[in-house]
């Protein structure tokens, strides 16, 4: 079946979904009612037309400059560093910080042939520099990739005269000890605090 | 902890069957070639999910197939009573999936911990007077036994290592500050654990080697790390920002713990330089036997033994006291030819098959 075939075929190109799942998805689009299946194309059709990034921050957004650059409650003193815009979606879901957002694009990554011309660093470095911001928060992953973007962006950063800080990274909250992988474990262990 | 049963399919020439192991001792007896090693190799797939003869999962299934699964029965450990624990290595369609339990097995670290095997195989030779490289192999895997830690902190070294050689082939002087600041962080971690294990590591197997060859010469291990110990992370951004340019027109990393030493000496020199094959033979079995104590000391475990005909090679007198010496083990494997006294090495429960054509016979 040349239609299911091709949907199928699409549908595993998704990240996360592989053949079988691809294949479930496309089963039930194919019983469910078609006011469904009309809304899902709809609503996929209109995403990329409803969602700009905003052009301050780079994080998605539905107007531009986005809620969180233009709203006059957040802090303009410190800038959270982050790879992709979902992660912005992630730190807001926290309720936690009140600062603005700058989204990188990626990881310096020489393998992959990411260097730093590739990425918003140009932009966050204008922003740190405009007198109002007094710290950056790099909110890049514990990885080897995101260790490489956190230390380019503090030496780089430095001369601004910003504060250069990066999450903590440790035993997540609620987290059950025997529940930890190791490396985290080890890295909360060197990363431990006074009481 | 021990194999109980043992389920083929399609795997190198063995015929498809179910293999009971339900013993202390389990000897392979057949002529070269009849499959005693491809039961090992499988009775390693389920303990790591890999071969120890460095070859590719695509050359495991049989001639003719394109797939193979294992299945391995063992006992868990504490009361007699507790139901089996299952592992599953299954391969098709080029992709491997291992399971424990019937539950996918995410990172093979996962089964280092449940059941290590410890094998005795003729590619150890290669401990003994091979590449630099296969030594350092021989140590990282017995660190990473007792320590998933060790394995996690060696995956990240070889990832900065990647990331850093990708950088001076682009000649990204920009980026190199920073990947030195990482190479150097995670090398002194690996550095400081490979210390600890020497220590660990080289008393015993001087009193091991010597108990087993009768020498007369202490034989000692050497390790010689890349970067002085004593340097401190300042002192080897020094040393990797001197080695720029010669790192930039070679467009590789030349120093650091992928370039650590291991080697053996007595006396005061190089001992492979001077022993004769027999006595590297005996030293690569040492390692063996001393990887397997370690393990036991360190973690209160006892791993399954695989013994790939290495008593072949020895004099009667040097595999008695090898097998006086061998550490206490959950269950141990030995091959043997046909004709081979194999009767000797009889303790406790022995199951003995013979191996004829990839076919188990009792």
């Amino acid at each position: 079946m040349k239609a299911l075939d091709e949907l199928v075929g699409l549908l595993t190109r998704l990240p996360g979904i592989g053949r079988k799942s691809a294949l479930r998805v496309a089963y039930y689009i194919l019983k469910t009612d078609s006011s469904f299946s009309e809304a899902l194309a709809d609503r996929i059709r209109g995403l990329k037309g409803a969602i700009c990034f905003c052009s301050s921050c780079g994080a998605y957004s539905e107007s531009d400059p986005c809620p969180v650059c233009s709203s006059p409650s957040r802090d303009r003193a410190v800038i959270c560093a982050v790879e992709q815009p979902q992660d912005v979606v992630t730190i807001e879901a926290s309720r936690e910080y009140r600062g603005l957002y700058h989204v990188l694009g990626g990881l310096i990554s020489p393998l992959d042939g990411i260097g730093p011309e590739d990425l918003k660093i140009r932009e966050l470095v204008g922003r740190a520099g405009n007198g109002e911001v007094t710290e950056v928060v790099v909110a890049t992953n514990p990885t080897v990739e995101g260790d490489t973007t956190a230390l380019y962006l503090k030496r780089l950063l430095e001369s601004t005269g910003v504060a250069v800080t990066r999450l903590a990274t440790g035993i997540p909250v609620g987290g059950d000890l025997e529940y930890a992988d190791r490396l985290t474990l080890a890295r909360s262990f060197r990363g431990r605090t006074k009481l | 902890m021990p194999f109980d049963r043992i389920r083929l399919s399609s795997f190198r020439n063995l015929e498809d069957a179910e293999v009971l192991t339900q013993a202390d001792r389990v000897f392979l007896i057949g002529e070269n070639g009849q499959g005693k090693t491809n039961f090992l190799e499988a009775l390693y797939y389920l303990s790591y999910g890999n071969s120890f003869r460095g070859s590719v999962d695509a050359e495991a299934p049989r001639r003719g197939s394109a797939a193979f699964s294992l299945l391995g029965e063992v006992r868990a450990p504490g009361s007699a009573d507790m139901p089996h624990e299952s592992i599953r290595v299954s391969y098709e369609s080029r992709i491997k999936e291992i399971k424990r339990n019937e539950k996918p097995v995410r990172d093979r670290k996962e089964l280092v911990e449940l059941n290590p095997a410890v094998v005795f195989c003729h590619e150890d030779f290669s401990f003994a007077a091979g590449e630099p490289e296969r030594r350092r192999f021989f140590f990282d895997q017995s660190a990473g036994l007792v320590s998933a830690a060790y394995i996690d902190n060696l995956r990240e070294y070889k990832r900065i290592l990647r990331q850093r050689n990708s950088a001076l082939k682009e000649t990204r002087h920009d980026l190199l500050p920073f990947l030195d600041m990482q190479i150097a962080g995670k090398g002194i971690e690996l550095m400081d654990e490979r210390s600890r294990l020497l220590a660990e590591f080289d008393g015993r197997f001087a009193l091991s080697f010597e108990a087993v060859s009768l020498l007369g010469a202490e034989v000692r291990i050497r390790y010689r790390p890349s970067w002085p110990s004593d340097l401190g992370i300042e002192g080897i951004l020094e040393r990797l920002g001197s080695r720029r340019n010669e790192e930039f027109a070679l467009g590789t990393s030349l120093s650091g713990p992928h370039r650590d030493r291991w080697n053996f000496t007595s006396e005061g020199t190089d001992f492979a330089a001077t022993a004769s094959t027999g006595q590297l033979r005996l030293l690569s079995l040492t390692l063996r036997m001393v990887q397997a104590e370690y393990y036991t000391t360190a973690t209160g475990r006892l791993p399954v033994l695989l013994l790939d005909d290495v008593l072949l090679e020895l004099d009667r007198g040097k595999r008695k006291r090898f097998l006086d010496l061998l550490p206490p083990s959950g269950q141990s494997f030995f091959t043997f030819l046909p004709g081979e006294s194999w009767e000797d090495y009889q303790t406790g429960s022995t199951l003995v098959y013979e191996v004829r054509n990839g076919r188990f016979e009792d």
